[in-house]
């Protein structure tokens, strides 16, 4: 029960850690090769700026074309809107994204539309979005279906067929549109430079700061190295508590082991007494520790995945039906064959001491013992 | 297989006090014959026959199997004469709980390497040899002590080892079970020409034996 339940929330705990560890890592595609401006306060997670204030359009875009070295900009509203329930979630899971139409490929790269089927928004169109499969999955949204936000009605044209969670959970838009439904007229809060011919990001970025005022410019590197302390903080932390989880396990499972040997203390001795050599007890004790491990880390499994999967929905209020067919992503199957191996493992190395002990008894001592 | 002991002595610590359960014995076991070694409770009897079961090491002198001293060869060596040379049998059975009668016996079998095959049929034949033919897949607890004291002859006898050492076989039972389990040592002794040594008090198997050796507080002595 023990090992159950130290796998279950190593399982628990470590699927959802690494799921927002792998989304953050996701993002690191998106504006590739571009310094990212975004407004002096805001603080930047991989491709998504927190807070900050916004950057007026027009200046900023044409304050930065002015530099030297810069090939495009391309003006982007990026917007974490809040819950349903009205409260913003710990993690936010739903995005708008304001994109001009003629640069969709900054965000989408290659990602086709669901069936192929529909279209992206064209630059005629006023009221057209394409949104993620995860987010039309979970509202019942089709190609065609209207939605209302702030009082616009926003026309599905087609669903982002990706597995990337930023995608599968975004609207993207005409920038226009965007500012206009989320009220940011003439404002993004993110501006990407591409670099001309020659021209490196470094120097791109030190040159947009030297002359734009109240601007932040970061590199891919830059963005990469604000992350990537903490990346390295939360995957420390979680094998910490998966090493102290399982020194746990080991304790309890030697200390289980340590009982029933010394509750069979005679079986083994007469063992010894038969003539079967060490490594036959050794092994025997060692196969019923591991055994320990193989079923407690196969019901670990089960309740750590669905446990997971819980803490899914609880973090991003995503229905708990909407999940199920994508577990495997929330709990990869190579984390869980590594968390299952490192259980079978740890309960045998907490056999080894019980199985040294069984090995070393001798049927004299035993049964004088008895006696 | 020839067993001789010479000055063999066996001291346990209790503490501050030592007590020396066999004192400088010297004794031969002749091949094929058999043995009693008798005692009252508490003589030294059990560990005598512990040591040349080689379960336990003497404090001094040496135990000799055709010549051999074998407390001269490695602990994996002495346990591979426990396994294809002696058959143990214990007072108290010492029967695996967990496993039937014919798995019992099958055990020493299955750890010198014999196939299932070779095993199955081997512990079908002992089993059915000491009368035991219909309660193959019962398990200790569902046996009788007789029973248990039959799979245990039985399992000391797996391995075809040239001698069976039987601690108070009959100690635990009735007269006529006890009866029996002596027919049944002697007849291993008679028809299987195994050497036999007996740790016991009881008259039945005194009166059958070759050999007898008087054991009283750690000092044998033979009598006939």
């Amino acid at each position: 029960m023990g090992v159950v339940i130290a796998t279950t929330f190593v399982i628990a705990v470590g699927a959802t850690t690494l799921r927002y560890t792998t989304v953050i890592k996701e993002m690191n595609v998106l504006f590739n090769g571009q310094v990212m401006v975004v407004s002096e306060g805001a603080i930047v997670i991989q491709a998504i700026p927190i807070g900050g204030s916004m950057l007026p359009q027009n200046y900023t875009e044409k304050k930065i074309q002015g530099i030297v070295g810069v090939e495009k900009t391309v003006p982007i509203l990026f917007v974490t809107p809040v819950g349903a329930s009205g409260i913003s979630q710990l993690v936010p899971i739903n995005f708008s994204i304001g994109i001009p139409v003629d640069d969709w490929d900054l965000v989408l790269g290659p990602t086709p539309l669901k069936g192929n089927s529909g279209h992206f928004p064209t630059s005629e169109s006023s009221n057209e979005v394409v949104a993620g499969v995860s987010l039309a999955e979970q509202y019942n949204w089709t190609e065609g279906t209207d939605l209302k936000i702030n009082g616009y009605t926003l026309n599905v044209t087609g669903l982002l067929d990706t597995r990337l969670a930023l995608l599968g959970r975004s609207i993207i838009m005409p920038l226009e549109l965007a500012q206009n439904v989320y009220n940011y007229q003439k404002s993004v809060n993110i501006i990407t430079a591409k670099p001309a011919k020659g021209y490196s990001q470094e120097g791109l970025a030190k040159a947009i700061k030297q002359n734009v005022t109240y601007v932040n410019a970061l590199t891919e590197e830059q963005r990469n190295d604000i992350i990537q302390p903490i990346l390295a903080q939360i995957e420390t932390w979680n094998l910490g508590l998966q090493t102290v989880i399982f020194l746990i396990s080991l304790i309890l499972v030697m200390t289980v082991t340590i009982m029933s040997v010394s509750e069979r203390r005679r079986d083994f001795a007469t063992l010894d007494a038969i003539g079967a050599p060490l490594s036959y007890v050794f092994r025997v004790v060692i196969f019923e520790a591991s055994l320990i491990g193989v079923l407690g880390g196969a019901l670990g499994l089960l309740f750590g995945s669905l446990s997971a999967l819980v803490l899914a929905n609880l973090f991003t209020n995503i229905p708990l039906a909407q999940f199920f067919p994508s577990v495997l992503d929330i709990v990869p199957p190579l984390f869980m064959i590594e968390m299952f191996a490192a259980v079978v493992l740890v309960c045998c190395a907490g056999g080894v001491v019980p199985a040294i002990s069984a090995a070393r008894m001798r049927v004299a001592e035993v049964l004088r013992a008895e006696y | 297989m020839g067993i001789r002991t010479e000055n063999l002595t066996r001291t346990y610590d209790l503490g501050s006090s030592q007590i020396t359960a066999v004192n400088n014995a010297n004794f031969e076991v002749h091949e094929k014959t058999f043995t009693a070694i008798v005692g009252r409770s508490g003589s030294g009897k059990s560990t005598l026959l512990n040591l040349i079961g080689l379960n336990d090491y003497p404090t001094s002198g040496r135990i000799l199997f055709d010549n051999v001293d074998v407390f001269s060869l490695s602990s994996s060596e002495r346990r591979r004469i426990r396994l294809n040379h002696l058959g143990f049998v214990f007072q108290t059975f010492n029967l695996l709980p967990t496993l039937n009668a014919v798995e019992n016996v099958e055990l020493p079998m299955a750890l010198m390497g014999k196939t299932p095959r070779e095993q199955r049929e081997r512990a079908v034949e002992l089993l059915e040899t000491v009368g035991l033919g219909n309660r193959l897949s019962h398990r200790p607890k569902q046996l009788s002590i007789g029973e248990m004291q039959r799979v245990a002859i039985a399992r000391a006898l797996a391995n075809d080892p040239e001698t069976m050492i039987a601690d108070e076989p009959t100690g635990e039972l009735d007269s006529k079970t006890a009866e029996e389990i002596i027919t049944l040592l002697l007849d291993v002794n008679r028809r299987e020409e195994k050497t036999i040594v007996v740790a016991t008090h009881d008259q039945k198997i005194v009166q059958m034996a070759d050999r007898i050796f008087t054991i009283q507080d750690g000092r044998l002595a033979q009598e006939k």
